[in-house]
């Protein structure tokens, strides 16, 4: 095979054994890799009602075709298990290096079953798989993680080369919004993964690899790749966010009054200022990027106390925006302490924001008092967050209660309503009262609130006048929203990055990337196919769902985006009108009333029989 | 005369440099283990380095620079191929491996693919004249 690699590494943890398999050719090229062969496997292989944080469940680790080849942006893999906090399907996507590393090691998948009796970690070289012990590693952070594995390696040209993956003490805690970590600061956030590889004592895994990546048409694949690396470098989308990363879209969005602020009580922060990306500039030392990747979105900064070759990687905007604004915080250094505590201890900076916020309402409307969180957790209070989301990824004291996430924190102190996400997913940084457009998608997202599932803003923010899609409007969303969805998966599946993707000017130029996976795979790939495929694992995902116990009842927003207009910025008086959106979405998607998809649209997905 | 010039300052680590080398060197191939330019992280710096002459002897003396307040290991800034290195040599057969410009005139495909200008492709006397 060309582009994939063609063999999956099978892991029993309970045996402490492996099995390498072939990849069944024709699978690779219906789902195309990443997202959407994990998605089918797993699909196959676990039944949905499974409790995900018991041996049953399984862990997959899934490259995509163009992950490693040097297409440009090829460097994402995705994690794909059952949700412990969403209960959905969860697929977490992560850059980096270890995809890359991964297929050079000879596997476009890993799948962890079972569960270890004791805490393991699986060192990997080439066809070599080795189970090391990692008692000694448990409790240890991420940082520390890297730091110990690489020095057991003991050959350091070797360790220099090895990636990993890794949890902290928030995934061996089976804290809900645990996160598998790489390379220190890349983290495959959300969904609570790294919860699903702490029950299974699985500490790391370390992957080096000396093997090819085949390319169908070598000549045709370094035609197309530079000829879109040249168009990249003169994109004004892309040089502007290559040069600041996502962060950048905290002054615009507050501006547009669709930026989370207090638990997204409201739209507009009178802290913006603290948090605008050029407060970074001074901070800032360097870019760094992700395998193959000529976007260089990742900034590294310096603190004036960090030592020297300390690194802290580039704060990304829903960062900003779920431990700053929406958290009462204006201080742009404190968040940096905040993402590297989420980063080392193995959280999802996202759903830990969005749970402290809640908390932070808790506290400040009196439901919540100081003695039961044994913290003073007013908007605003940056040392109390921090201290907060210690003791989550380490279940002590209040972070008991923390570590279940923000659904379980509203339903324990009674106020569900203050609860902002989807099928228990905390939601992302865009409110969807200022974007209708965001909200159908938040509310159809198969893993739960995620923006990234469709990046409606895209269209509906960040465009210039003539292309920018009236934000207020619900017309034409649905359609605009399942275009980007089954997009998206594509990407996913391919094995490149939505970022790049999302930023450049036009957004989302599809012929790019089916020219790179045709040239690289020589599979046959146009547009038409991509796109299929892309709705095809969607409609797959969605009856996972559907069979976990998922209904209609569960495409919904919470009830502040329903019922709470917003109190301020260009969107004030506002809700999301989901309603007008909704059946229009169902509709197009050839799905029935209650969301179930047809048996014409299974056929037409070949995925007949399914339901 | 060409030369290949090298701004560490300017390399975040994306590797598309090793992967044009693995794929003009080896047809319808991307490994970087078999790249002739080769990018290695010393804390927050990536260096990239080019593959020289192999060397036949380990050298005797090593040596630690230090540079922006982080210590580099020479024999990684080194760009020899040598007994005590394991890079810049064929996977399994270890075949040294050294960087030919990508031919004659020069056109290095690792300078092509870069985006950043952490690798650029000078005329010296231009660059004396400036």
């Amino acid at each position: 095979m060309d582009g994939w690699v063609g063999r999956i590494l099978r892991v029993d943890l309970t045996q402490g054994d492996f099995t390498i398999e072939e990849l069944d050719p024709d699978l690779a090229v219906e789902y195309i890799g990443g997202r959407g062969l994990g998605s089918k496997m797993l699909f196959d292989e676990v039944d949905p009602k499974v409790d995900p944080l018991s041996p049953d469940n399984k862990l997959l680790f899934v490259s995509g075709p163009l992950t490693g080849t040097g297409a440009t942006s090829g460097s994402r893999m995705t994690v794909v298990t059952k949700s412990p906090l969403a209960g959905a399907i969860a697929h977490s996507n992560v850059g980096g290096y270890i995809g890359a590393e991964m297929k050079f090691a000879g596997y476009d998948v890993i799948i962890c079953e079972g569960k270890s009796e004791r805490p393991v970690y699986l060192l990997i070289n080439d066809d070599d798989v080795q189970f090391k012990p990692a008692g000694h590693l448990w409790g240890k952070d991420t940082w520390e993680t890297e730091d110990i594995i690489k020095k057991e390696i003991g050959d350091s040209w070797k360790a220099r080369e090895t990636q990993m993956l890794y949890i902290g003490p928030a995934g061996e805690n089976l804290a809900k919004f645990a996160a598998i970590v790489h390379d220190k600061h890349t983290v495959a956030g959300r969904c609570g993964t790294g919860a699903v590889m702490g029950s299974k004592n699985l500490k790391a895994i370390a992957v080096r690899g000396t093997k090819a990546i085949t390319i169908a048409d070598g000549q045709g694949f370094r035609e197309t790749v530079t000829a879109i690396l040249d168009k990249w470098k003169k994109d004004e989308g892309l040089s502007y966010f290559g040069y600041t990363g996502s962060a950048a879209a905290v002054a615009g969005n507050n501006k547009r009054g669709c930026l989370p602020v207090l638990n997204y009580q409201r739209g507009t922060f009178e802290g913006v200022d603290g948090l605008n990306w050029k407060v970074q500039k001074g901070l800032l030392v360097s870019r760094s990027s992700c395998f193959g990747c000529p976007c260089h979105c990742r900034p590294e900064y310096k603190l004036p106390d960090s030592k020297v070759g300390e690194r802290h990687v580039g704060l990304e905007y829903e960062t900003v925006a779920l431990l700053g604004s929406n958290c009462g915080i204006s201080d742009y250094v404190a968040v940096i302490k905040s993402n590297d505590i989420c980063n080392a201890l193995g959280m999802d900076a996202m759903s830990a924001g969005s749970t402290i916020a809640l908390a932070m309402e808790l506290f400040e409307k009196g439901y919540l008092t100081e003695q039961e969180a044994g913290l003073k957790l007013n908007f605003g209070n940056a040392e109390a967050m921090l201290e907060a989301l210690r003791q989550a990824a380490r279940r002590e004291g209040f972070g008991k209660i923390l570590a279940e996430g923000a659904y379980a924190l509203a339903e324990r102190y009674g106020h569900p309503e203050f609860f902002v996400g989807v099928k228990k997913l905390e939601m992302p940084a865009y409110d969807p009262r200022r974007l209708q457009g965001m909200g159908l998608n938040l509310a159809t997202a198969n893993r739960g609130a995620c923006h990234n599932r469709a990046y409606t803003p895209a269209y509906e923010a960040f465009a210039p006048p003539e292309r920018l899609m009236d934000p207020s409007a619900t017309a034409g969303k649905a359609a605009m929203v399942i275009r980007l969805q089954d997009t998206v998966t594509g990407l996913d599946s391919a094995g490149l990055c939505l970022f790049p993707q999302a930023a450049m000017m036009p957004p989302f130029q599809v012929p790019d990337v089916v020219a790179q996976l045709e040239a690289a795979t020589g599979a046959g790939y146009n547009e038409e196919k991509f796109m299929l495929s892309g709705e095809r694992t969607w409609n797959l995902e969605r009856i996972f769902n559907l069979r976990a116990g998922f209904t209609k009842a569960d495409d919904n927003l919470p009830p502040r985006m329903l019922k709470e207009p917003l109190p301020d910025g260009p969107g004030k008086g506002q809700v999301c009108r989901l309603d007008e959106m909704l059946p229009e979405y169902y509709q197009l998607r050839g799905w029935d009333e209650e969301g179930v998809p047809t048996s014409d649209k299974l056929s037409e997905l070949g995925l007949e029989g399914l339901l | 005369m060409k030369k290949i010039k090298i701004d560490f300052s300017k390399c975040t680590g994306c590797h598309t440099c090793e992967t044009a080398c693995s794929l003009q060197h080896i047809e319808n191939v991307v490994n970087p283990k078999r790249s002739r330019i080769r990018i290695l992280r010393v804390g927050e710096a990536n260096l990239p380095v080019i593959a020289g002459p192999y060397t036949e002897a380990e050298c005797t003396s090593k040596g630690i620079v230090v540079f922006g307040g982080q210590e580099h290991d020479v024999c990684v800034l080194c760009r020899a191929s040598c007994p005590a290195k394991p890079i810049f040599k064929e996977p399994d057969v270890d075949i040294p491996l050294k960087c030919d410009f990508c031919g004659e005139p020069p056109n290095p495909q690792c300078v092509r693919w870069c985006t950043t200008e952490a690798l650029t492709l000078v005329d010296v006397e231009d660059e004396k004249k400036n």
